[in-house]
């Protein structure tokens, strides 16, 4: 047996609500990983998927008392604060401003520009590509962008109807996939 | 929809990855409340996407986790100085009455452990100073007796050495109860007082007593009862204007009119 102490998820959020920084240091080792993947999926750019991780983490220092474990798992409440403040900064004023930058830079160089948004099949991506076109494309919209249904089915043009069965069946096929 | 169709309709899928709608929320979360079924597909996928992501992970730079450690810690020490900042008056209206409290509790204890400690001080000096009385009184005692002693030994030897003493040696009746017996009259010759100078009789039994007696013209007449004590026995008994000779007999305590001729122990002839 090590010094260093393991938790069960009861006791980890238990040490967490407690403020013990020992329980925290274990929850960064244990999760920073697989939250980071989400974020570089999103964000896709290291530099900004760093700050967003650090400001992740700090955040669940913060809300930790607002975790309901009834609700669901303890990462999946990570995770979603992962997602959302990917999300945020992909909406952000200066993230976007940026972007219209590069832009213009892609349009000089194209051949970077493809290699950046190529990308790699790490984590749920690896999921994307086995999916068929027209279902990629809406969970893309949807869990990777952020897009609401009714803003997807504006995007794409379809009815808001099928874009809520298109993901449904996608999330099933998730569902096989991680089987 | 009975729950397996809704396990397989995939809002479950929705609720955890955080693309459901609010109505799609809260209809999931009565759902895994209500059913045992549905929050074991919504625990098993979300462990399946835990597992996933686990082996997808990405390994952050090594320098984050210590910049989000003093982030916080950071944090940590701006919540103190905001909740300091934040209530500079009511910090001291709950707090002042508190730390008064805490304070006063603090002091009470204080003052009593200095109270047991003088107690205890107090209770040691007491019997310091007792024992300092008794030892006191003992050597007033002692200087006491002492004194009384030397002025019995003074006495006795200033008679014993004046020239006016008649000396009348009173041996041992050979045939009496003790053969060793021994004592002197110191007679004055012009007070005719009588003392007797004890030089060795046996300690009297309990009850009995030592008796002088003049021999006056073949009579015997007291002359006084005496005690035998430690030390030097020398005292002043009756006058005896004339005698022939003196002798000691052991007789009640108190004396006897007349002397028990057997139990005499010493007598001795005036010579002059």
């Amino acid at each position: 047996m090590g010094l260093e102490a393991t938790y069960n998820e009861q006791e980890l959020v238990m040490a967490l609500k407690a403020r013990n920084h020992q329980a925290f240091g274990y929850l960064y080792d244990k999760y920073s990983g697989s939250l980071y993947s989400i974020i570089l999926q999103i964000i896709q750019n290291p530099t900004l998927s760093n700050d967003v991780l650090q400001d992740v983490f700090v955040n669940i220092w913060r809300k930790i008392e607002t975790y309901d474990p009834t609700k669901g798992r303890l990462f999946t409440w990570m995770l979603n604060i992962s997602r959302n403040a990917s999300i945020d900064l992909l909406r952000s004023r200066n993230y976007q401003d940026g972007q219209k930058n590069q832009e213009l830079k892609g349009n000089v160089y194209q051949g970077v520009q493809s290699t950046q948004t190529n990308t790699d099949a790490i984590g749920l991506t690896k999921f994307l590509v086995k999916l068929r076109p027209e279902h990629r494309v809406l969970i893309e919209l949807a869990y990777f962008k952020g897009y609401t249904h009714e803003e997807i089915a504006e995007i794409e043009d379809i009815p808001l109807g099928t874009v809520k069965t298109r993901i449904r069946s996608a999330l099933m096929q998730l569902r096989e996939f991680l089987k | 929809m009975n729950t397996q169709e809704y396990i397989s309709s995939g809002i479950i899928e929705s609720y955890v990855l955080g693309l459901a709608n609010p109505e799609e929320v809260i209809e999931c979360e009565r759902m895994c409340a209500e059913h045992a079924e549905v929050l074991a597909a919504r625990e098993a996928f979300e462990v399946q996407l835990e597992t996933h992501l686990f082996r997808q992970r990405a390994i952050p730079p090594r320098e984050l986790k210590s910049r989000i450690f003093s982030r916080i810690g950071m944090e940590e020490v701006e919540l103190e100085q905001q909740i300091l900042q934040k209530k500079p008056v009511l910090v001291p209206r709950v707090g002042f009455p508190r730390f008064v409290a805490a304070a006063s509790v603090i002091l009470m204890l204080g003052s009593v452990l200095l109270n047991l400690y003088l107690l205890s001080q107090y209770k040691h000096s007491i019997a310091l100073y007792k024992e300092l009385v008794e030892s006191q009184a003992q050597l007033a005692n002692s200087n006491q007796y002492l004194n009384a002693k030397l002025k019995l030994y003074e006495t006795a030897l200033n008679e014993m050495k004046d020239p006016r003493m008649e000396i009348v040696k009173m041996p041992a009746i050979p045939t009496g109860p003790s053969a060793s017996s021994l004592a002197t009259v110191y007679w004055d010759t012009s007070s005719r007082a009588v003392w007797l100078l004890v030089n060795q009789l046996p300690k009297p039994a309990t009850g009995k007593q030592y008796q002088l007696w003049a021999m006056v013209d073949g009579k015997p007449v007291d002359a006084g009862i005496f005690d035998v004590n430690e030390g030097i026995s020398f005292v002043k008994l009756k006058t005896i204007p004339r005698a022939q000779a003196f002798a000691i007999t052991l007789e009640k305590q108190g004396g006897s009119e007349t002397p028990d001729m057997d139990a005499m122990y010493v007598m001795g002839k005036v010579t002059g």
